[in-house]
């Protein structure tokens, strides 16, 4: 069953696609570009859920995948405009590794993620390609939290990592419950609302949202 | 064995006729987003005949290689357009040689270019010959891979029997590492014909430009010679994309119907990925030089993420 579905030439495609949008993001140097990228990679999860619910027949996918367009594609991505407006933020992204090398961790981090993922017996019988994309998803995420300087940037870091699991769980069961998805959904917006409060904040403090600046003691 | 020699002979006319016309289109395209009128799509020929009627002036200075690099330069695209199906997948000359083939004709021709911008001895001609090479250096490896990318998958180098076999599997060909290739090849092209984020091909005496500093010290009939060996190059790499990534419509055995339907096609594929090149020049604003490995490390990594979902779709 889930071959069939993972397997399919419209599901490789959209994960493809995920990857590109990763990538997107490690290799554009604008804030501006980035959030974008990051509301395409959330719109094309929602096909991905909106596909898996179709050809499971689990009509409590299709909600999720309208939560996913709604809450990831539009309003997180708006509430990131908002902030880089509001504070009046550089739009330059300052890093602590350049975009190619970058970019090469990435690929690196992605046929780890697919060996890791290939080590694993117990789930021969799904799509590897869908579980590593999620995998290197997750990990590119980590990557771009420990390596870019914008405080934004780690927030942006931490819902892709969030993306990947959402492609994780539903690569791996079809789906969560209902209820599940809806209390991961609250917990991201909430996650992202405080988070940017905190931007707010450390801008307020520090007058940068540079994390790198964050070591001098103001008293 | 008549009618092979024909189609060569065709591909060859083809060829020649579409590029300047091909680069008209870019321009009228272009000039359409940037709310301007815009020469007309026939400039580029108006422009190489008067070329031609003109004399060169040469520095005297110079030595063989001045004179010789155009015309190798140009034999070398042709030459690579007999190995590039263009309408038909089973060229005469596909036999010839393959996708590394081709990438060492551009090679050549690139290399014999710089080679001339350094003979005349003046300095924008060096800066051109060395940025060329340093763009080049970063470019050759990403097209490699990411034409690899579709070879694996179809089991050959050779590019007519790639695009028959992409042709014949229909959609189904359509796969991750097919996409993944595309995107990374389609950031070649804008690489190797010189468009905007990498270079500007309207632009005269200004610090960024590289293909134009290259051929400064050109004039009169050995300018146009260089000018229609870069359209050639366009429409080739075009051709690339075109017939390797969706070569549907392609004629796959010689009959005029065919070929003339595959011909049609052929130009409509050409004009679309014109006005796709026209509109990413539009909306992007030239890259810093230093920043250019940047661009191209992503179409990089695109191919190289294109092998690795091959590995893991068929391999997995």
């Amino acid at each position: 069953m889930e071959e069939v579905i993972f397997g399919s030439g419209i599901m490789q495609l959209l994960i493809a696609l995920i990857l590109v949008t990763t990538f997107m993001i490690l290799g554009s140097t604008r804030l501006y570009s980035c959030v974008r990228a990051f509301g395409i990679q959330s719109f094309l999860l929602a096909c991905v859920a909106s596909v898996v619910g179709f050809s499971t027949g689990k009509y409590d996918l299709y909600i999720i995948a309208f939560l996913t367009l709604v809450l990831k594609a539009v309003v997180i991505p708006y509430i990131f405009i908002y902030i880089i407006r509001e504070i009046k933020v550089k739009r330059e992204i300052e890093l602590y590794v350049g975009i190619s090398p970058s970019l090469i961790i990435g690929g690196m981090l992605v046929v780890i993620a697919y060996y890791l993922i290939r080590s694993i017996d117990v789930i021969t019988g799904l799509s590897s390609f869908a579980l590593s994309a999620s995998m290197s998803l997750v990990s590119i995420g980590l990557f771009i939290m420990i390596s870019r300087k914008k405080a934004i940037m780690q927030m942006l870091g931490i819902l892709i990592m969030e993306n990947g699991l959402f492609l994780v769980a539903i690569s791996l069961t079809n789906g969560m419950p209902l209820l599940v998805e809806l209390g991961i959904f609250f917990d991201v917006l909430i996650g992202v609302l405080i988070m940017g409060i905190l931007i707010f904040r450390i801008n307020k403090t520090f007058e940068t949202i540079d994390t790198d600046k964050l070591k001098t003691l103001i008293g | 064995m008549l009618s092979q020699i024909g189609i060569s002979v065709i591909q060859v006319i083809v060829i020649l006729a579409l590029a300047p016309l091909l680069s008209g289109i870019i321009n009228k395209i272009k000039a359409f987003f940037q709310i301007r009128k815009g020469p007309g799509i026939f400039q580029p020929y108006y422009d190489l005949a008067k070329l031609m009627r003109k004399d060169s002036v040469v520095s005297e200075n110079v030595s063989w290689i001045f004179h010789a690099a155009p015309i190798i330069s140009f034999a070398a695209m042709l030459t690579a357009g007999l190995i590039i199906p263009i309408f038909i997948s089973g060229m005469p000359f596909g036999f010839a040689g393959d996708i590394i083939a081709v990438v060492y004709l551009l090679a050549l021709a690139r290399f014999f270019t710089a080679l001339a911008s350094l003979d005349a001895g003046s300095s924008f001609g060096g800066m051109g010959g060395s940025r060329e090479m340093f763009v080049a250096s970063m470019v050759e490896p990403a097209l490699m891979l990411s034409i690899f990318a579709v070879a694996l998958n179809v089991g050959s180098t050779n590019l007519g029997y790639i695009s028959q076999t992409v042709s014949n599997a229909g959609l189904s060909a359509v796969s991750p590492y097919h996409l993944l290739a595309f995107v990374a090849m389609f950031i070649i092209a804008i690489a190797e014909t010189g468009r905007i984020p990498v270079d500007n091909p309207s632009t005269h005496l200004e610090l960024t430009m590289i293909h134009e500093a290259m051929i400064l010290e050109y004039s009169g009939k050995q300018l146009a010679i260089v000018e229609l060996g870069a359209m050639i190059k366009q429409l080739l790499i075009y051709a690339l994309l075109a017939n390797i990534f969706f070569p549907w419509g392609i004629a796959q055995s010689i009959s005029a119907a065919g070929i003339t339907v595959a011909l049609i096609v052929f130009v409509i594929k050409i004009v679309v990925l014109g006005a796709m090149m026209a509109m990413v020049e539009t909306q992007t604003a030239k890259w810093r030089l230093f920043r250019l490995p940047d661009l191209l490390s992503v179409s990089l990594m695109l191919s190289f993420l294109a092998l690795v979902s091959f590995i893991i779709v068929k391999g997995g």
